[in-house]
């Protein structure tokens, strides 16, 4: 039976084509995400031990709390004089302290514009002869405010050269410097921007009260990092109120790794689920695929039964053939995939963001790609396995086999409890019926409604079909008509081919619709809660503080409030953003509905706090909160609860409190809000600010209606990434109706011959071939668009509270969604309408 | 059986072959399959084709409508040199001029006996004349069957169905291969006969390919392959004199088979059948 097994596919090698082709997509796609991973995971982990290098580290106490996590930030803390340097200097064994002193700067390249990566960052920091990774690979190092020294990398994005004068932003004011150095580093920088310079400039810059987060201690000679940490605890221990901690060098460099590791590996989760919906989508193909096979093979089977092989046996040989495919597809796919992250290392570093040299392969990815491609494989071709182990014995002595394609009942019947169980759930979920758990129920309801419209699809394709093919039957006789009757024919196929289209745009359509009405309702809130006649952003995410005391110097201006926020922060012993905001911000520059309290409390130092924020934590007008931050931990009181969409943070403090919990140097200004006097010339204070921006390189000065276009541009930016990543389940798809039209026109060889036989032009036949693949994919879209933006529409409803307030559907997307699935299924015609017409038409007839 | 009957070019015959000779592969392996056939087709007349198993009596069939390329000689239908037209002459060729009855699978199961027998009006897109549709539907006897699928008909009924479609478009000659091997003796007695009154009432003209002495039977002549020659034909054929003439060439093929050490076994059970 092996023996069986191994020739069949042999000998119709290219009937299994597109199935490993799908095996190979999909496991390619995890086989690159973990490969890039373990890339990724190697460049943090050289910069980490590179940029990390000392012996013992010394940081204050770290801030108590939970629920830190990739995307909320984590817990920072304290921080403590620069001065405990000498005092750690004295312990024993110790031949170096270096401070750690940097922060964010703007460095300006030749070209006149900001040097700076889309993802890392920017930053300033002390050099100190003492740290042993960096050395000058060319020129000085710095000394004095006027100078500065460039990684090598970062140098060479800049256009700069050593004995250049340049432009940078340095703690919120622009200088001009020259650059006189150039740096090395010993690891590669992954696109972040290292400026150095002289310790001086970067303490009076980045601590200029004297106070720092870390100091890095280096070994002398023998003394190990434990003894070190040891020596450093027993001197700090000797000064009263010094509340801080002394890390071993590993230790330290084990908690950064951490971090990284946490980011990374949530970068993964999300790339595994795109690899994951690509797999689902492959199986569609496998499973087509096996079921013509084994519904072509019908005969043999029969005959292999009545010579006396068991149903398991049967059953055993397909699988068999399953499992080879996905074993062959799987170790293509891992080719694939170190191909794929070999090209996505090429393309990173053309855009300057250099990774590790290696790409690593390690056993775990072999195997886990390996197994998940079998697993795919295996289980898609369990029903038709089954189907041919039921073959009975006389079906051999049949002249045709008949095979029922017909939705069975109990199909029917499950799929229509579940969709009706869906639409209950995500209508309970829409009204809020039931209160708890609202997206909970949603997606439930939602994932119910998918699998339900799959299960459907066969009993509703002929009636959809037929509607959709009106137009063709009518307009193109008998063209129309025959690719009517094709796909019709197998429901079943056409189904589940449609079906694979479907996810991804269920998926697309859903994604539009939400960044659509996101878009409507980012310009609701900037029409509703913004007075704002003019908004400054900075591309760093932080405002130049000298920029905002410049504007805030003009005339015509009634308000300039920056609204900052703090990292590192904790409320109550939870990680939670912090933000800080000018008394009266709220009521003058942002208009919110108070539900509580009232906001003029600020001014006595009180919090404001969002609705829904408070209410799961039980907050109330009068609550005291604790925060804590860098600088130290403060009591505040709510003095009011509001419900505001144009916020994200929970916690609202006035800049006065802020200032003591969060270092003010480590702040970002997000926001500045202008609010101009009545009457005020806003063109004429528009120039005037544009002016002074522009020297910042980095802020860009906008109205109302821009900021809300910037805000759209981000949404899109980050949905052409979702259509990148959803194309690969699309191409599989794709593929999938390419592989049901191939494997069909070999099933109909004899009545293609028949139709040539009787004056079927080639091109007709090709048309044939191109209206039965356009139908399939405008089937699976329709069917997917109607699923994604339809659950997609219930969302403005569920998620309202959490700034949802507008529903878009975007109509001219979605029919554009539509024209690309008439062009999609043209493409996946091409080949299978070629072999079509290329058919010979004596063989057609003779083929038996 | 006689020699065979050739006319004046252009004068009754609707199809011709002259020096029809068709080679299979190439070299030492080479077949000959058809050496040297001519051959005339006449108007009006219902013309069988027999003879033994591999006497090459379809590969004429399938070289004189164009469906396979000629090794050498020419066929002219109706006034058309068919050996010289590319693919698209051909396509038309078949559409407007020909009609097809194969043996088996002769139905597009997606469409009603209607649609199939309107099917070559419709690629080509010409309109139905009704009147010789409902004239070849009377005469097929399948009124009452018409929005049928292929699947709900007899066998006899399908055949018949493909009948009433490679007439309707008044093709000058329809080509039937095999039209009644997977039927029964009763449905290839109304398959047959309406293919003679096809003949007879309506004008026209049929090439059929048969193994079937009974088939050969409702002829106006059959004409006998051997070998890939013409070797001779019968005019107003019975059952008997069509099975004589098959049994003198299968006793010559006999003796001959002595010789290649050729399976002629199972000629003779055909032509006993």
């Amino acid at each position: 039976m092996t023996r069986v097994a191994l020739r069949g596919i042999r000998s119709h090698l290219g009937r299994f084509l597109l199935s490993i082709l799908a095996v190979l997509l999909g496991v390619g796609f995890v086989a690159g995400t973990f490969s890039l991973r373990a890339m990724m995971s190697a460049t943090f982990d050289d910069i980490v031990n590179s940029g990390t290098n000392a012996d013992t580290y010394v940081q204050g106490a770290k801030i108590e709390a939970t629920g830190g996590d990739a995307m909320g930030g984590f817990a920072g803390a304290e921080q403590f004089p620069i001065a405990m340097a000498d005092v750690i200097a004295e312990a024993d064994g110790v031949a170096g302290v270096v401070p750690d002193v940097s922060g964010s700067i703007v460095l300006v390249g030749a070209d006149g514009t900001a040097v700076m990566s889309s993802g890392p960052p920017s930053f300033g920091m002390g050099l100190d002869p003492g740290e042993i990774a960096i050395w000058m690979a060319d020129g000085r190092e710095p000394s004095g405010p006027g100078e500065i020294a460039i990684e090598t990398a970062a140098l060479e994005r800049s256009g700069l050269a050593v004995g250049d004068t340049t432009t940078v932003v340095l703690a919120g004011e622009i200088r001009e410097v020259e650059v006189v150095g150039e740096v090395g580093f010993a690891a590669p920088m992954a696109g972040a921007i290292m400026v150095g310079l002289d310790m001086e400039t970067a303490t009076a810059a980045y601590a200029p009260d004297g106070m720092v987060d870390l100091v890095g201690v280096y070994a002398e000679d023998g003394v190990s990092q434990t003894e070190l940490a040891t020596s450093v605890k027993a001197t700090l221990a000797g000064v009263p109120g010094m509340d801080v901690e002394v890390l071993t060098g590993d230790q330290m460099r084990d908690d950064s790794r951490e971090q990284w590791q946490s980011m990374l590996g949530f970068i993964s989760t999300f790339l595994l689920v795109f690899a994951g919906i690509a797999l689902f989508v492959g199986t569609f193909i496998i499973s087509n695929t096996f079921a013509m096979v084994v519904r072509q093979r019908q005969r043999e089977f029969a005959m292999l039964r009545a010579v006396g092989a068991s149903p398991s046996q049967v059953f055993a040989s397909v699988l068999g053939q399953a499992a080879v495919i996905g074993v062959v597809g799987s170790l293509l796919g891992i080719g694939a995939g170190v191909g794929l992250v070999a090209g996505l290392q090429q393309m990173f570093a053309g855009m300057g963001m250099e990774l590790s040299g290696r790409i690593p392969l390690d056993g775990f990815t072999i195997a886990i790609s390996v197994i998940t491609g079998t697993l795919v494989s295996l289980v898609a071709a369990v029903v038709p396995a089954r189907k041919a182990a039921l073959t009975a014995p006389v079906e051999a002595m049949r002249d045709d086999v008949v095979t029922h394609d017909r939705a069975s009942r109990w199909r029917t019947a499950a799929g229509a409890v579940l969709l009706v169980g869906g639409l209950a759930a995500v209508a309970a979920a829409a009204t809020g019926v039931i209160a708890d758990n609202r997206p909970t129920l949603l997606g439930v309801g939602a994932g119910a409604i998918v699998i339900s419209v799959l299960m459907l699809a066969l009993t509703i394709a002929p009636a959809v079909l037929g509607v959709l093919a009106a137009p063709a039957v009518r307009g193109m006789r008998p063209l129309g008509g025959l690719a009517k009757g094709n796909v019709t024919r197998h429901p079943k196929r056409t189904a589940s081919t449609a079906g694979a289209l479907m996810i991804g745009m269920a998926l697309v359509g859903a994604a539009s619709v939400i960044a659509a009405s996101a878009q409507a309702s980012v310009r609701d809130v900037v029409d509703n809660e913004s007075q704002a006649d003019l908004l400054l952003q900075s591309a760093t995410w932080d405002v130049p503080v000298e920029l905002v005391s410049e504007v805030a110097a003009l005339y015509g201006l009634q308000r300039v409030d920056s609204f900052r926020v703090a990292p590192g922060t904790a409320v109550d012993g939870e990680v939670a953003p912090v933000v800080g905001a000018p008394v009266g911000f709220f009521d003058q520059t942002l208009t919110v509905p108070v539900v509580d309290g009232a906001t003029a409390a600020m001014a006595d130092g009180q919090a404001v706090v969002r609705e829904l924020a408070a209410e799961p934590k039980g907050w109330e007008v009068g609550d005291t909160l604790t925060v804590a931050g860098s600088r130290g931990t403060v009591d505040v009181t709510i003095g009011a609860v509001i419900d505001s969409r144009a916020i994200g943070a929970s916690v609202i403090l006035p800049d006065q409190v802020l200032d003591t919990v969060a270092d003010p140097t480590s702040t970002m200004t997000d926001t500045v809000f202008l609010l101009a006097e009545p009457g005020a010339d806003i063109a004429q204070i528009r120039d005037q600010v544009t002016e002074l921006a522009a020297p910042y390189v980095v802020v860009s000065v906008m109205d109302g209606e821009e900021f809300g276009d910037a805000i759209a541009q981000q949404v899109n930016q980050m949905l052409v990434i979702l259509y990148a990543l959803l194309g690969l389940s699309i191409v599989i798809a794709v593929l999938g109706i390419v592989n049901t039209l191939a494997l069909s026109i070999s099933e109909r060889t004899r009545e293609i011959g028949l139709l040539r036989a009787v004056g079927l032009g080639r091109l007709q036949l090709a048309g044939v071939v191109t209206i039965e693949s356009v139908l399939t994919a405008v089937f699976g879209t329709v069917l997917g668009i109607g699923v994604g933006a339809g659950l997609a529409a219930t969302m403005s409803t569920v998620f309202r509270d959490e700034g949802f307030t507008s529903l878009v559907i975007p109509w001219g997307p979605l029919g554009a969604l539509l024209g690309l699935a008439v062009v999609v299924g043209a493409l996946a015609a091409v080949w299978p309408a070629v072999r079509a017409a290329r058919m010979d038409v004596l063989e057609a007839i003779a083929y038996e | 059986m006689r020699p065979v009957t050739m006319y004046p070019r252009g004068e009754g015959a609707i199809a011709s072959a002259r020096g029809l000779v068709k080679v299979y592969g190439s070299g030492e392996t080479a077949v000959r399959a058809l050496d040297g056939v001519d051959v005339d087709f006449a108007r009006g007349e219902l013309t069988a084709i027999m003879g033994p198993s591999g006497s090459g009596k379809s590969t004429l069939m399938h070289c004189m409508a164009g469906l396979d390329t000629l090794s050498g000689g020419t066929v002219v239908i109706d006034g058309e040199d068919v050996g010289r037209m590319n693919q698209r002459g051909l396509t038309k060729l078949r559409h407007d001029r020909l009609g097809f009855v194969f043996q088996a699978y002769n139905l597009i199961p997606t469409l009603t006996a209607e649609e199939n027998i309107t099917l070559p009006l419709d690629i080509a897109r010409r309109s139905v004349d009704r009147a010789w549709f409902d004239l070849v539907v009377d005469a097929v006897g399948l009124g009452d069957r018409l929005d049928h699928r292929p699947s709900e008909l007899s066998g006899g009924q399908q055949q018949r169905v493909a009948c009433a479609r490679a007439l309707v478009s008044r093709p000058a000659v329809v080509f039937a291969d095999e039209p009644t091997g997977n039927l029964d003796s009763r449905s290839s007695g109304e398959v047959l006969e309406f293919l003679r009154h096809s003949v007879d009432e309506l004008g026209q003209a049929i090439v059929m390919v048969t193994h079937d002495p009974s088939a050969g039977s409702y002829a106006h002549r059959v004409v006998f392959l051997d070998d890939g020659r013409l070797v001779g034909e019968i005019l107003e054929p019975t059952a008997e004199s069509v099975l004589d003439a098959l049994r003198e060439l299968g006793v010559g093929r006999r003796d001959r088979a002595d010789l290649v050490g050729a399976a002629a076994g199972e000629f003779t059970v055909g032509g006993l059948r």
